[in-house]
Order: C-alpha cells, then sequence, then structure tokens
C-alpha cells in the first residue's frame, strides 16, 4: 500500500447525561474502529472495549490485505465469542440475565487487484460517512428499526430522527440477534474523508452540521474534536465519538483534465503550439 | 399413569433432562444442541412415539446414551440406553430394573400400574438435595418420580424399594424439620398466578441452564444452593402443590420461549426487585425474543445511549444487495460467462462483477464479496460503478445477465445477429456468448463462454 498516507483525528465525550463512556474508538493505521456499547447495567463498556482490543490486535499483527472482508468477519468473530464469555462469568456469578452488547464500525485498508481500497464493516447504528467535493454521503446502513422502516416506506427518514423506537437496532454484537456485519468496498479516491461515528454524533447533530463542521475544519483532529463538540452542545445525551480519516497523497491517476483535453484536441488537429 | 400430580424431583447433576406433559427425556451432557432441538417438541406436548422418533433421526450410533419415559395414558413406556444408566420402576406388586449397560441397543418396558420411577444417571452417589419440576429443561444426576423429598437419603442404584413411594406424599411434610417454608406455602393460594411462580430465587438455577454457563458450572453449583436454599424443601410442594404452573397450562403472561424452567414453589420468596425475564439461551432453540428486556430509566423519547438489540423483524428485511425488484444472485456459483475487458482483465462470472472508473462495493455480506473490476476512462465517460454482471437466476439460471447502475452516459450491448441496444438502468439483459458491451471511452466486454 504504497504512496498513501492517513491523516486521521479521533474525540470522543461522554456527554451531558450518562456517567460512564460506554463508547470505544481505535485509531491504529490502517484499521479504524467505533464501537458503543450498550446498556449501562449491562456493562456495555467492557463489550465495546473487547471491541477495540481485538481490532487493535488486528491491526498489531497485521493482515493480508488481499483477504478483505474475510480478516474482518473473522475478527467480529473472535468479539462475540469474547462478549458470550464475559456474559457468561457474570451470569455464572448470579448476574442473571446478562447480556453486553456493543455496535461496531470499522474501516481499514484493504487491496483489490492491486490496489488498495477501503473496507468498512457495520454492526448496528454507528455510522461511517464520506465526504468527498464538499458533500457529505452516509455509506452504512443503520441496523435500526427506523431504517427497516424507513427502507419498508411506513416513515420518512425525518420521522426516523424523532421516532421513539430509534435507538432499538437489530444486529450487534453481544446480542442474541443477527451479528452479520454489511461490509462495502470503496476506492480511497471516493473517500477523501471518512468519518466513523457513534449515534451519540449523529442522532444530535444533522447531516448539514456534520457536513459544515467537516468542510470547515481541515485537519482531520479539527474536524472529529468539533463534530463531537457539536453534539454535546447539542445536548449530549448520549456518549459521542468520532473518529475522521484523510487521504492524503494520493496520486489521481486519471483525472479529468481540460488541458490534457484541449492539448489532445490541438494535437488531433495537427495545431500545436 | 396418568395422575394428576406431574411433579418430578431432579437431583442436578451434568446430564440434560427435559420434563414434558407426558414425555420425559433425559440426554448426556454432550447432547447440548440436541436437547435444545428436542426441548422445542416435548415441551410442545410431543408424544413417546414421536420424541423417539426425534431422538433416533440422526441415528443410534451417534448418541451413546439416553433415557425417554412415556408417561401418558395407558402404559408406562421406558426406554433407557447406555452405560451407567439405570431406571427403576414400581408398580403395586413388582420392582423392575432397567440398566443400559448390559444391552448394545437399548432396553424398553412396558409397564401398567407403575407408581414409581427412579433414573440414575452418571454420578450416582451425587448428594443431594433433590428439587422439584415439573417442566423445563434442567441438567440432573437423577430424576424420580413421584418427587423426593429433600431429608430422604439418596438411595443406591440397587434399592428400588427405598423410597415409600406408593405411600400417600401428604405424611413426609411431618418428618420435614424446616417449617417456615410449609406456612409460606400455606398462606398461598392455589390459584395463585403464574407470575407468582416465575421468582426471582429461580433465576440462578434457570441461568446453569445456559449454555454459555455451562464452563463455569462449579461456580454456579454453589450459586444454585445458595439460591435454592429456602426452596429445597419439596415437602410443601407435595403436599400444596401446583400453583398453577404446569407445562399444559403455562405462565400467561410470560412469553412461552423466555422460561425454561418453573417450579410451582416460590411462593416464601422474599420481597425481590420485580424479577427479570428469563433467557432462553438454548442454542438453535427457539428464537428468544432479541429484545433486551425494557430498560427503566429516562424515557424513550430520549436518546439516551440506552441502545437495545431489538427483533429483527421479519416484515422488514433488509434490502438485499444489487437490485430492488430482482431476485438477489446467488452468492458464488460455477463461472457462467468470461468477460474479456479491453483494458487487458479477464473476469470470470461466478459472482456478482461490478465494473466501472471506480467501483463500489455496498452493503455485502462476507459470503457474496462482489469482484471489482476498475477500468480506466481519462475522459470520465464511464462512470464509477457502471455496469454488474452477475450470474443469472431464474429462467436466466446458467447465463450471466448484464444490468446498466444508473450510469451517466448509458452502456450499449451488442448481442449476436442482433442491433446494438441501450440498457435501460435497472433492467437485467441475459447475455449471449459473443456479446459486446461497450461502457465508452474505448472500453468494450466481450463475453465468451467460461
Amino acid at each position: 500500500m504504497t504512496g498513501v498516507e492517513l491523516h486521521h483525528g479521533a474525540a470522543t465525550d461522554v456527554g451531558l447525561v450518562r456517567e460512564v463512556n460506554e463508547d470505544a474508538f481505535l485509531v491504529a493505521p490502517p484499521v479504524f474502529v467505533v464501537a458503543d456499547g450498550m446498556g449501562g447495567h449491562d456493562r456495555g463498556d467492557i463489550a465495546s472495549a473487547i471491541v477495540v482490543e481485538e481490532f487493535a490486535r488486528l491491526a498489531d499483527q497485521g493482515y493480508d490485505p488481499a483477504r478483505g472482508a474475510a480478516v474482518v468477519a473473522e475478527i467480529l468473530g473472535d468479539c462475540q465469542a469474547r462478549i458470550a464469555e464475559y456474559d457468561a462469568s457474570q451470569r455464572a456469578q448470579g448476574a442473571a440475565d446478562f447480556h453486553a452488547g456493543t455496535t461496531a464500525v470499522v474501516a481499514l485498508l484493504i487491496e483489490q487487484s492491486g490496489e488498495p481500497k477501503w473496507l468498512l464493516a457495520n454492526l448496528g447504528d454507528s455510522r461511517v460517512y464520506r465526504y468527498n467535493h464538499g458533500a457529505l454521503e452516509q455509506v452504512s446502513v443503520d441496523h435500526s428499526l427506523v431504517q427497516e422502516l424507513v427502507e419498508s416506506g411506513a416513515i420518512t427518514t425525518a420521522d426516523a430522527a424523532v421516532h421513539p423506537e430509534r435507538h432499538v437496532i437489530t444486529r450487534a454484537l453481544g446480542g442474541t440477534g443477527s451479528t452479520e456485519a454489511d461490509y462495502f468496498v470503496l476506492p480511497l479516491s471516493a473517500a477523501e474523508r471518512l468519518v466513523l461515528c457513534s449515534d451519540g454524533v449523529s442522532g444530535m447533530i444533522d447531516d448539514a452540521a456534520i457536513q459544515h463542521i467537516l468542510g470547515s475544519a481541515d485537519d482531520p483532529r479539527d474536524a472529529a474534536d468539533q463534530m463531537v463538540a457539536a453534539a454535546v452542545a447539542a445536548g449530549g445525551r448520549d456518549n459521542a465519538t468520532a473518529v475522521v480519516v484523510d487521504v492524503v497523497g494520493l496520486v489521481a491517476e486519471t483525472p479529468y483534465d481540460s488541458e490534457r483535453q484541449r492539448v489532445s484536441l490541438e494535437e488531433k488537429l495537427g495545431a500545436l503550439p | 399413569m396418568s395422575q394428576d400430580n406431574s411433579t418430578w424431583s431432579y437431583r442436578p447433576g451434568d446430564w440434560l433432562a427435559i420434563f414434558g406433559a407426558t414425555t420425559t427425556l433425559l440426554l448426556p451432557a454432550s447432547e447440548k444442541a440436541r436437547a435444545a432441538q428436542l426441548w422445542d417438541q416435548v415441551d410442545g406436548g410431543s408424544g413417546f412415539a414421536e420424541t423417539l422418533d426425534q431422538v433416533l433421526a440422526p441415528g443410534l450410533s451417534v448418541l451413546p446414551a439416553f433415557v425417554l419415559i412415556g408417561t401418558g395414558d395407558g402404559p408406562t413406556k421406558v426406554i433407557v440406553r447406555g452405560a451407567g444408566v439405570r431406571a427403576t420402576l414400581t408398580t403395586d406388586d413388582e420392582t423392575v430394573e432397567l440398566d443400559g449397560s448390559t444391552v448394545t441397543t437399548w432396553v424398553e418396558k412396558t409397564l401398567e400400574g407403575v407408581s414409581a420411577i427412579g433414573v440414575e444417571v452418571g454420578e450416582a452417589d451425587r448428594p443431594g438435595p433433590d428439587h422439584l419440576i415439573e417442566g423445563g429443561l434442567v441438567r440432573v444426576a437423577r430424576i424420580d418420580f413421584p418427587a423426593r423429598t429433600a431429608d430422604e437419603a439418596p438411595t443406591t442404584p440397587a434399592a428400588p424399594e427405598a423410597a415409600p413411594l406408593g405411600a400417600p406424599p401428604v405424611g413426609l411434610p411431618a418428618e420435614e424439620p424446616v417449617v417456615e417454608p410449609v406456612d409460606a406455602s400455606a398462606e398461598e393460594p392455589v390459584d395463585e398466578p403464574a407470575g407468582d411462580a416465575v421468582a426471582p430465587e429461580e433465576q440462578p438455577a434457570t441461568e446453569l441452564l445456559d449454555v454459555a454457563a455451562y464452563d463455569a458450572e462449579e461456580d454456579a453449583a454453589e450459586v444454585r444452593e445458595d439460591a435454592l436454599g429456602p426452596l429445597d424443601t419439596p415437602a410443601e410442594g407435595v403436599e400444596a402443590p401446583p400453583a398453577g404452573i404446569s407445562l399444559m397450562d403455562p405462565p400467561p403472561s410470560d412469553d412461552d420461549g423466555s422460561g425454561l424452567v418453573w417450579d410451582e414453589d416460590g411462593a416464601d420468596a422474599p420481597p425481590l426487585p420485580p424479577p427479570p425475564i428469563p433467557p432462553a439461551p438454548v442454542p438453535g432453540g427457539p428464537p428468544a425474543d432479541a429484545t433486551v428486556p425494557p430498560v427503566s430509566g429516562p424515557p424513550p423519547t430520549d436518546h439516551d445511549g440506552l441502545t437495545q438489540t431489538g427483533p429483527a423483524t421479519g416484515e422488514f428485511a433488509r434490502e438485499k444487495p444489487g437490485i430492488p425488484g430482482q431476485p438477489p444472485a446467488p452468492n458464488v456459483t460455477r463461472p457462467v460467462a468470461r468477460l474479456i475487458v479491453s483494458s487487458g482483465d479477464t473476469v470470470e462470472v461466478d459472482r456478482v462483477v461490478l465494473i466501472g472508473r471506480a467501483p463500489e462495493a455496498r452493503r455485502f455480506t462476507v459470503t457474496e464479496q462482489p469482484r471489482l473490476v476498475t477500468v480506466p476512462s481519462p475522459l470520465h465517460e464511464i462512470s464509477s460503478t457502471h455496469v454488474e454482471v452477475r450470474p443469472g437466476t431464474g429462467a436466466d439460471h446458467g447465463s450471466a445477465v448484464v444490468t446498466d447502475m444508473g450510469s451517466t452516459n448509458g452502456t450499449v450491448l451488442v448481442q449476436p445477429g442482433l442491433g446494438p441496444e441501450d440498457l435501460k438502468p435497472g433492467i437485467a439483459v441475459q447475455l449471449i456468448p459473443g456479446a459486446i458491451i461497450n461502457l465508452g471511452d474505448g472500453v468494450t466486454i466481450q463475453v465468451t463462454n467460461p
């Protein structure tokens, strides 16, 4: 993966309401993770920490960039097993009905056909956005009840933001439901700036606000800080975490170039200057 | 043997015992997955023959031991298989002992008028106490019917006459040293609603069943003993049994799948916080609600971080990757075609292939990873994800189909013997070997047989 440099920034805040920060994040280029632990009494912070630990181990040991999604699927499986183990130990100590859980969004560099690409994985309602040429786009699709309602046409996106059950997620690590992640592959050029965040950010400030921050802050560290600060300022009802990654030094291989077009036209016409 | 009182007693151990309405099934500790599967059947009222069918479905050789007892209408039927597995049947005039270690297949016995049944598996001399059970899935070392009381001496396998089982059990409480629970039970209305029976004390016992807790059984055994301490006086249960709980009459308010065990005691429960609904952590069992029980606390309108897992509702199944309105492509198949791209790549169509200037794959699962093919487009005539080629399904099975992914400048397809055709975005077209797909910018894709 030569010629690719990643600049990154990350910030997290417990918010104004919660007592424990159950969010966890990892910045260990080329691996980036945000995990949002669920259910305070069930120690969601342990579950999210397990996810970060496992991916940190991956970043530490290295991985075969050509294997792609299989690498992430393995680690997510390990996380699930460790969380189940933790649940079991807690239950054995008498904590009945113990279920720790966590969401996970993962971004890591892989290689396909000799080119580095972003592999993104998503499980739950933490999000991945990309910011390209001044436009923000949500890449991941939430595994949440409201997202399913939106897709079925029952409610609109605007309704979803205020829906009473918007915090119910349909997939997570540690839960009894599905633990199968969705995967995405993006060419690096399609994601100059990548944002991973917990719902404490995306649920508190809207996409327009996120886009404004990403557009105004050049340094990814500033962008992450400002996103979290904005989420806290907007009420801070949940732990807020943001990781921002910029791809720099990417040589646009065949950019659309009006100069080149003009030259080639002149060449064709035999009118070289 | 159709008695009203269907209460068994069990002594905790390694084996898995499933108590159903008319059928009782014991499986070795290693058969967790099978027990989970069969629990559904037995608990659903599956009869003796039906259950036997299910037990034997994977073949006899893979099941080293089991015990199946049918206590429905008519004679009592018992099947015993495996070394160290013993059952004792007592009728008014005889006592029959069945030992699974003496045969290679199984021992079967059908008897009329059975008044008592005792089954021992695994460690026979495991210390008591015995617990009462009416229905559910528990780990046992021995089970008895009618229920044994706690102060009875553990019987050895060769002492079938040990318990005065024919005698009316009402006499037993007199010898019972523990008196408090009896008082409590006397005050307890017999038709107490079910909710009360799912008492907090039972939680640890329920948790024991959890597969995940299995490894921690040593520890958990202590928990169980502590937690069930006050309930270890089955006498009261024998005397004033079912508080409206039985398999035929499950707790009305609770999700049926959520309770693995319910005893009828719990009358003497000290006031504790309202019991959470026990989970149903049975592997492969009926999927319990994926919900974490509603968390009390801030109102739900407040996005307070109490993110919960919810049911993966089937009717809102997620949008499949690929093109809306079309059946999903099979994950990975035998190649149905080969694409020769003019830029030099040759690609087998054995899965979804996405071709474009900078193709993106969205929302795929780990088993259906699309192949991404990047083609040069100096003039940007080709969109980032321009066309998709994948193995066809249904009428197109066995050949590849091409779909324009809503490209800016469109795609032209030339099939052999036909004129050029503009692809309509989102509409799949079957590819004939020899077809040429033109993406623009001088990039063409030739389709050949694999």
